[in-house]
């Protein structure tokens, strides 16, 4: 039993702590209201248990606590009027038979939450019992390992900070524990240098490993989430739970490519008067394996105003619309929202709650969330885009006039080592077209061409060496929407078009009628949906999305009319008030945030990129390194005297004489003739002398001891023992 | 040890010992080593092994007195001393001097006598002088005193305390001789004991000079600290009660120093610690009564120690 001093009371916490972990996923997962009241419990079984209160004591608090919590939970009746007590103990009894008729489905709320703090008693007093009286915490803790990752996995909890935390925590719990078994096993008495010897230490290696595992590179996963894999073998429609497929949102583009499965849970549906494509994010950075966005620029905004998406230019015409989605899990609201392109306002978010919601935006990614999680149901206003074919035609090249030199270098941004045959290809596919629309919609109709298919499946996953996108334009020419769009993306970018990558849903299934006058359709959104796609920048015009994937269509409206565009018609709708502003919002924050952090960035976003290219070209030099200065360490033996030999035969004077035979020392016990710490060198050198059947250790000990013991040395020793030393380091090397 | 040449009049004086005495030259360079640092050797054996016979030539050898006290249980201080007499011609008292006023004392079976006469004799030992009535007299230059003490536990016999102990430099068995030199021991008897013709290779004044130089050979610092790790790790060490005093370190150095001369070196090497630290320290310390049950030996001990300190091969970092 260990005393209940500071280092106990450390331990105690991370024990709750790591119970703890077992409990914030419950809290998340379950429909769970009062996870809090346990967690309360847990603090108060820990601190009695380190109080050391009598047992009995501890049992009646507890019990008094257990009983308190059900009746505030499920009894209207107050503590002390014990009437509740009575139906309490008459529904205790149902339970218990239940129990043994084995009708556990059948069980009552009160008797549940009963066992559950009986449950957390247990458990409570186990961790109490492995930290002080085992000292052994390990298998607790990899339970809690385990459990979290399962979790992570298969629920739609998010493990990223559980799964540092439990490593903190339980790290420093083995070490503690590690150290106070050893003091207890050794008997030693534990001074506080000892304990500063082993925690700080102990501190410093969790610190590094923790920092190096969090800044380190993680592999994308190399089996598809397993989830939507299971939940579509089970066929079991409308759960949806975590359902978000490989390549939807939320899972990284670092490394696009490979074969998918199939999901067909839906996601959402929404109530409109026709199929839109939904998006998500966009992502501006192409890596050669795939998107990152350059950054992260959040701004909030509220239910009802207008949102700071980057809008349709004033000139465009846009028809007012508005949709009603409605999502089949509300859980996923804070992962993101999908919007249409033309967003105005998000409205009517429910479920109803007094103040209205806030919403963060990405600005960079062009990504909606939810602060709070739960929102089942949201409408849109949304303006969909009238082109004038005249005004599409009209951007011909960069012009710093209408586009900021920054914009044009951001959103045509190619990694370095892209192979040259994709500008030439695309320089032969729009040979003959002047503007950038034209060269996009000839790059677009390429990938109609035969040579191109779809397929799921049979998609390759590009080599250290590959580029995604040669990959896919000269090599294999199957994919699916990813392949599809990011050809498109960084095709139009070699020739100085700015253009990124759209994730989001396509417009789903019609469902049925709604008999709504205002949004006559009703249409599902699965998982298969999930797509991606490309929007170029035409400076006059916005961004103007295109579907270069082989089977989809998302058309834009185009009026052919020739005549005036709409540029030489002087005169501007009457913009809404708030609209200017949005975009000053738009145009001033942006460039200064990049501006400021754009070397830096770029920089950073360089060496990730050249150590995410080259890594295996790293990992083999330092490997080689690592060898071959693993060999030369091996064999030193058999080449460190020659440098010994040259080092010293050039040395004059007698001092070099001490160091020589310190030298010569370390050399024999290199070559297996130890000198013992005991053993004086007298002895060693006649031991030495004895194996080389000479007497020139003798006569060279015999210097050194005077050396050493004497304080003196005749003139020229080191000029007339070097010979002997030169010999005796020669018949190490033999 | 075969690469010094030793001192030519200690190894003299050992050949002289050595035509006397059968084998036994570990014995002979140590009471040597006491003799010239000035300490006093204590002899723990049975009688008959040669202990009187090695004191004779050895005083034979340096051309000093010789004088033997044979311990009884009522032998009394004065016996040692020496005793103030009444001379009724001179109407005075008259000191005659006892035993202990000689250069090379035997005291056989020290354990034998009452604590006051040991310490009668101790006492002269430490301070090199005796007070009697009042008077004090100093006691002869060179002085050297070899006691024996019976390792049996023989009835009646009064253990030296510890204290006293420590005023002994070394203290060493002498053992019996092996088979061969048994039987020279056997033709040498036949014939008369030749110790009557041994002639003395140095005088007395001699003795001094060589204890004088002895105190000039040199101890480096890291030989001192090497002392100093030995002596304390004695105090440390498990199965000890009592460690090594500071004396202890002082008695250690005194005859390093000593038994370097007599190798003819002018400097202390560690191998003199190594040889000498179980005959200096050994009846330094007193072991704890575990140990004693368990049959440790405090030489033993003190061998441990020795076998667990690193001798210094490097220069001190200054």
């Amino acid at each position: 039993m260990m005393k209940r001093d500071f280092p106990a009371l450390l331990l105690y916490t991370f024990g709750f702590l790591l119970l703890w972990e077992w409990l914030r996923p419950v809290g998340q997962l379950t429909e769970t209201g009062n996870i809090g009241t346990f967690i309360v419990f847990m603090l108060f079984s820990f601190a009695l248990s380190f109080l050391q209160m009598k047992w009995v004591w501890q049992g009646i608090v507890k019990v008094l606590f257990i009983l308190f919590s059900i009746n505030r939970f499920y009894y209207d009746v107050g503590f002390f009027q014990f009437s509740w007590l009575k139906s309490f103990a008459k529904d205790l009894v149902n339970n218990i038979s239940l129990l043994f008729a084995r009708q556990w489905n059948d069980l009552s709320n009160e008797f549940r939450t009963l066992l559950f703090f009986i449950l957390l008693w247990l458990m409570v007093y186990l961790i109490h019992y492995w930290l002080l009286n085992r000292q052994r915490i390990f298998i607790f803790f990899f339970m809690t390992l385990v459990y979290i990752t399962v979790l992570d996995t298969f629920t739609l909890y998010s493990a990223n900070a559980a799964i540092v935390r439990t490593v903190v925590i339980g790290f420093a719990v083995m070490g503690m524990l590690t150290y106070y078994r050893i003091t207890r096993k050794e008997k030693v008495n534990s001074t506080p240098t000892f304990l500063r010897k082993w925690m700080v230490p102990l501190a410093g290696m969790i610190a590094v490993s923790v920092l190096i595992g969090i800044a380190s590179p993680k592999a994308a996963p190399i089996w598809p989430d397993p989830v939507p894999y299971f939940t579509a073998a089970k066929d079991n429609g409308g759960d949806g739970k975590g359902g978000i497929s490989r390549i939807g949102y939320g899972s990284n583009d670092e490394r696009l490519g490979g074969p998918f499965i199939g999901d067909n849970n839906p996601v959402f549906t929404v109530k409109a008067n026709g199929k839109n494509y939904w998006k998500v994010e966009t992502k501006d950075v192409y890596t050669g394996k795939g998107w990152i966005p350059s950054g992260s620029t959040p701004i909030t905004f509220m239910e009802g105003y207008l949102t700071p998406v980057y809008g349709i230019p004033n000139k465009v015409k846009t028809i007012n619309e508005s949709a009603t989605v409605s999502f089949i899990n509300n859980s996923i609201s804070n992962t993101f929202l999908v919007y249409p392109a033309g967003i105005q306002k998000i409205l009517q978010v429910e479920p109803q709650v007094p103040q209205p919601y806030t919403f963060q935006f990405d600005s960079t990614k062009e990504k909606i969330t939810a602060v709070s999680n739960g929102i089942s149901n949201y409408r849109v206003e949304f303006g969909t885009p009238k082109y004038k074919a005249l005004d599409l035609k009209e951007t011909t090249g960069f012009d710093p006039s209408t586009m900021s030199p920054e914009f044009h270098q951001r959103y045509t941004q190619l990694p370095d080592g892209l192979p040259p045959r994709i500008k030439e290809l695309t320089e032969e596919i729009t040979a003959g077209k002047d503007n950038w629309f034209d060269k996009a919609r000839e790059v677009e109709r390429y990938f109609g061409n035969t040579e191109y298919t779809y397929d799921q499946k049979k998609v390759a996953l590009p080599g250290e060496q590959d580029d995604y996108v040669d990959q896919f334009l000269f090599d294999t020419k199957q994919g699916y929407c990813d392949n599809f769009s990011t050809s498109m993306a960084v095709m139009l970018r070699t020739i100085g078009i700015p253009t990124r990558w759209i994730k989001g849903f396509t417009g789903g299934d019609f469902m049925e009628y709604s008999g709504d006058e205002q949004a006559k359709g009703i249409y599902q959104i699965t998982n298969n949906n999930a797509h991606s796609w490309v929007e170029v920048f035409l400076p006059n015009q916005g961004w103007i999305p295109f579907e270069p994937t082989k089977g989809f269509t998302n058309e834009i409206n185009i009026d052919y009319t020739t005549g005036q565009t709409s540029s030489n018609n002087q005169t501007p709708p009457p913009a809404p008030v708030k609209k200017p502003q949005q975009k000053d919002l738009e145009e001033t924050s942006k460039p200064k945030s990049e501006a400021k952090f754009f070397d830096l960035n770029k920089l950073w976003n360089n060496i990730q990129l050249f150590l995410k290219n080259n890594w295996l070209l790293i990992m083999l030099v330092i490997v080689l390194l690592a060898g071959m200065a693993g060999i030369l360490y091996r064999i030193r033996g058999k080449w460190f005297p020659f440098v010994l030999m040259v080092r010293y035969r050039f040395r004059k004077k007698d001092e070099s004489f001490g160091a020589a035979y310190l030298v010569l020392l370390e050399q024999l016990d290199r070559f297996g003739i130890k000198r013992k710490e005991n053993q004086t060198l007298r002895s060693y050198a006649s031991y030495i002398d004895s194996f080389y059947s000479t007497r020139e250790m003798t006569r060279l000990t015999h210097l050194y001891e005077q050396y050493i013991y004497h304080q003196q040395l005749p003139k020229g020793t080191w000029k007339e023992s070097y010979k002997l030393w030169e010999n005796l380091i020669k018949r190490t090397i033999a | 040890m075969s690469y010094e040449q030793m001192n030519p009049t200690i190894e003299k004086i050992l050949a002289n010992i050595e035509k006397v005495m059968i084998g036994k030259r570990n014995v002979a360079e140590l009471s040597l080593v006491a003799l010239l640092a000035g300490g006093h050797v204590l002899l723990e054996d049975v009688p008959g092994v040669g202990k009187t016979m090695m004191v004779r030539a050895l005083a034979k050898s340096v051309n000093a007195g010789f004088r033997r006290i044979q311990f009884t249980p009522d032998l009394l201080p004065s016996d040692v001393t020496g005793v103030s007499i009444y001379n009724p011609k001179e109407m005075e008292f008259q000191f005659r001097p006892g035993p202990l006023m000689g250069n090379i004392i035997l005291a056989d079976e020290i354990n034998r006598t009452s604590p006051k006469t040991q310490s009668a004799l101790l006492e002269g030992m430490e301070e090199a002088s005796i007070t009697i009535d009042g008077v004090t007299h100093r006691l002869n230059k060179p002085f050297f005193v070899m006691a024996t003490q019976n390792p049996i536990e023989y009835e009646g016999t009064y253990p030296l305390p510890e204290a006293q102990l420590d005023r002994f430099l070394l203290k060493m068995k002498m053992g019996y001789p092996d088979l061969d030199e048994e039987i020279e021991v056997l033709n040498r008897a036949q014939k008369m004991p030749p110790i009557e013709d041994l002639h003395p290779v140095i005088d007395l004044e001699g003795l001094l000079s060589l204890q004088e130089e002895i105190k000039e050979v040199f101890v480096d610092q890291t030989i001192k600290r090497y002392i100093v790790d030995i002596v304390n790790r004695t105090r440390t060490h498990g199965s000890v009660y009592l460690g090594a005093s500071p004396r202890g370190s002082i008695a250690l150095m005194k005859a390093a120093q000593a038994y370097s001369y007599m190798y003819g070196r002018d400097y202390v090497l560690p191998d003199d610690i190594q040889y000498l630290a179980p005959f200096v320290l050994s009846h330094r310390i007193i072991l704890k009564s575990e140990a004693k049950f368990e049959g440790i030996s405090a030489e033993e001990v003190v061998n441990r120690v020795v076998a667990r300190v690193p001798v210094p091969v490097r220069r001190l970092v200054k």
